[in-house]
């Protein structure tokens, strides 16, 4: 089986990633391919344009959305993957045990290797079922950029690695064994911080997680091979902390097997705007537009110079997309994004 | 604001969080203090808004007495197990505080603990008049929060127990502590922001001291139905960006306490630039 086309979207916090994944999902099912979108945290409006509806959460099923034949949506929760991903890789009791763990909920929410690698996880089952020709992925503001496509490499050095090995013992050994080794220092101290009837129940728990290794480690390299295929979309806005993600993001390319197709520069003002002025007339009107336009043509400049130097820094294609004046809430708004950035319509119906 | 040892400041990404952190230790340090700017999430978004490219462990001195420093969480672990449980010598290899690191994010709520714990004995140790926190966004931030009580439930006799204790006590004293939140005239932050009010009322884990509207649009006196009498030109693209603008900034502004608004700087380029004169605009404010 065939597996889907996957366009994976980047880029920090708050730059518009959900809505710009959405929009590209339609866009795409449009022109006539199966598509399904991945979403993370979509605003309400969004979510109901996207017919996702709180049932639908912490399930990780796609359903139809409303007035798209071809595209369907779902929300992830990672710690629903988890329980997937745990279950698939764990012997039963090793695997109950895991999820009844008051640490286990802990480590998948916290360890951002660990929230991106169920992602990956999740969007690699998506993929490689065959039910759609497009995958967009919206990617987890915690874990964006680099971390995502680092995650499968890092989750299989963490379970696998030394650093549990030397934790636990060099096989996985019975229980407690940790504890009866508290003649290293580091577990001497480790002792001191965390009392020693906390610092066993850990031990008991990393032992159970090493022992998703071989599953994880196989499972790990096959995501990865399915990322480096993968088409990239960075988005930034011209605020000085996306643009430092986005270029910290091509900066660590070389490390990750994957290029990148284009940045997306997301709520691009008008160049136009940059000299022009307002009406020249006496009226409080005239004068209201004036100063009106002065302080846009300001703020359109420095939106133009942020895109000079983005462009200038980074070898890739850009797309601007406009600022829109109201947060899109329908599947019709959503696909007029996309045709009305032509730049942005090249790179999706490429 | 200025007479607390502790400001944590945060709101949901993007809003200008650093940007506002850097403007309150420049008006603290106006009024004569000493100040620790604290970045607990990302050192270079607060370096920038100093004129720097990057922060380290050790506070660097910026426009004479405000000092910065990133909360790097395997450094903080170290001065941790040697400052608060005099433990001689900590970390000897690579593996081993790794390792630790390992087991102390396991541990749900002692790394939140021990990262929180630097500006607070930071406090504590009385080098600074004013310790700003630039925090990770508010909702992970409720997590470093709520991270004392994890610790002393999970913890049964460790010494890191005793220490939560008094932390969380310092947080919660409206003397000493106060939480400056931020947020923007948007949708999303708005709806964030009142959550995290509702979080912070009923949980009462820390004070808030000044909810900031940052990025607020001025007011233009031009109606939606002039605009469209005007001719197709940028002056009334701009109006008509602007006036839209304006109604999502009053529907989302509407249902919130804000105390002090600040305004969208048109045009600045520099980081450094934006927090000096939100630092201006700030004390115009009050």
């Amino acid at each position: 089986m065939k597996s889907s086309d996957i366009l994976i979207v980047t880029g920090a916090g708050g730059v518009g990633k959900t809505t710009l994944s959405a929009a590209i999902a339609v866009a795409t099912a449009e022109q006539g391919a199966r598509t399904l979108v991945i979403t993370v945290d979509p605003a309400r409006r969004l979510a109901d344009a996207l017919g996702i509806t709180m049932l639908d959460r912490a399930t990780n099923r796609p359903s139809r959305v409303p007035d798209a034949p071809l595209l369907d949506a779902v929300m992830l929760d990672v710690t629903a993957s988890w329980e997937a991903i745990t279950a698939r890789h764990a012997k039963p009791e090793v695997a109950d045990r895991l999820l009844e763990s008051p640490y286990f909920r802990a480590v998948a929410d916290r360890f951002p290797a660990a929230q991106s690698y169920a992602a990956g996880e999740q969007v690699a089952e998506f993929a490689m079922s065959g039910d759609w020709d497009v995958v967009v992925v919206d990617t987890p503001p915690a874990a964006g950029g680099i971390d995502f496509f680092m995650a499968p490499r890092k989750m299989r050095e963490l379970v696998g690695g030394r650093l549990l090995r030397w934790l636990t013992g060099a096989r996985v050994p019975g229980r407690n064994l940790i504890y009866r080794t508290t003649a290293r220092p580091m577990l001497r101290l480790a002792d001191i911080l965390l009392g020693s009837a906390l610092l066993e129940e850990l031990a008991d728990f990393l032992i159970d997680v090493r022992s998703l290794y071989d599953g994880l480690s196989s499972r790990a390299l096959a995501i990865d091979r399915l990322m480096s295929q993968a088409t990239v979309l960075v988005v930034t806005t011209d605020a000085p902390g996306p643009m430092r993600e986005a270029g910290r993001f091509f900066s660590a390319l070389p490390e990750i097997d994957v290029s990148p197709a284009a940045l997306i520069f997301n709520r691009a003002l008008p160049d136009s705007w940059i000299t022009a002025r307002g009406p020249m007339g006496n009226t409080a009107l005239d004068e209201a537009l004036r100063a009106n336009m002065e302080l846009w043509s300001s703020e359109a400049r420095r939106n133009r110079d942020a895109r000079v130097a983005m462009a200038a820094r980074l070898e890739v294609p850009m797309a601007a997309v406009p600022w829109l004046r109201r947060p899109l809430s329908d599947v019709a708004g959503l696909a007029n994004l996309v045709s009305s950035a032509a730049d942005l319509s090249d790179i999706v119906h490429r | 604001m200025l007479e607390r040892k502790l400001v944590i400041v945060s709101g949901k990404g993007g809003v200008g969080k650093s940007a506002i952190a850097v403007a309150l230790a420049l008006r603290a340090q106006r009024a004569g203090k000493r100040v620790l700017v604290s970045a607990m999430s990302d050192g270079v978004g607060t370096a920038i808004h100093l004129g720097a490219d990057h922060l380290s462990y050790k506070p660097t001195t910026f426009y004479g007495d405000i000092h910065a420093m990133e909360v790097d969480r395997a450094y903080a672990l170290e001065e941790y197990l040697k400052v608060q449980l005099r433990v001689p010598q900590a970390a000897p290899t690579k593996t081993f505080s790794k390792a630790m690191q390992v087991l102390v994010d396991t541990a749900p709520g002692i790394r939140e603990v021990i990262s929180m714990g630097k500006p607070i004995f930071d406090t504590w140790q009385g080098h600074y008049d004013l310790v700003v926190v630039d925090a990770p966004p508010i909702g992970q931030l409720m997590s470093y929060l709520r991270a004392p009580a994890v610790v002393a439930n999970v913890v049964p006799t460790g010494a890191i127990k005793d220490q939560s204790g008094r932390m969380a006590a310092m947080l919660r004293d409206p003397e000493q502590t106060a939480l400056v939140l931020v947020t923007t005239p948007e949708e999303l932050p708005a709806l964030e922001t009142k959550q995290a009010l509702d979080e912070l009322e009923s949980e009462r884990l820390i004070n808030l001291g000044v909810l900031i509207a940052n990025r607020v649009l001025p007011p233009l006196d031009i109606t939606p139905h002039q605009i469209e009498a005007l001719p197709d030109r940028p002056a009334t693209a701009a109006a008509a960006h602007h006036t839209s603008l304006l109604a999502l900034q009053d529907a989302s502004l509407d249902s919130l306490p804000i105390d002090v608004r600040l305004p969208y700087l048109f045009g600045v380029h520099t980081p450094a630039e934006v927090s000096a004169q939100l630092a201006d605009e700030w004390e115009d404010a009050l």
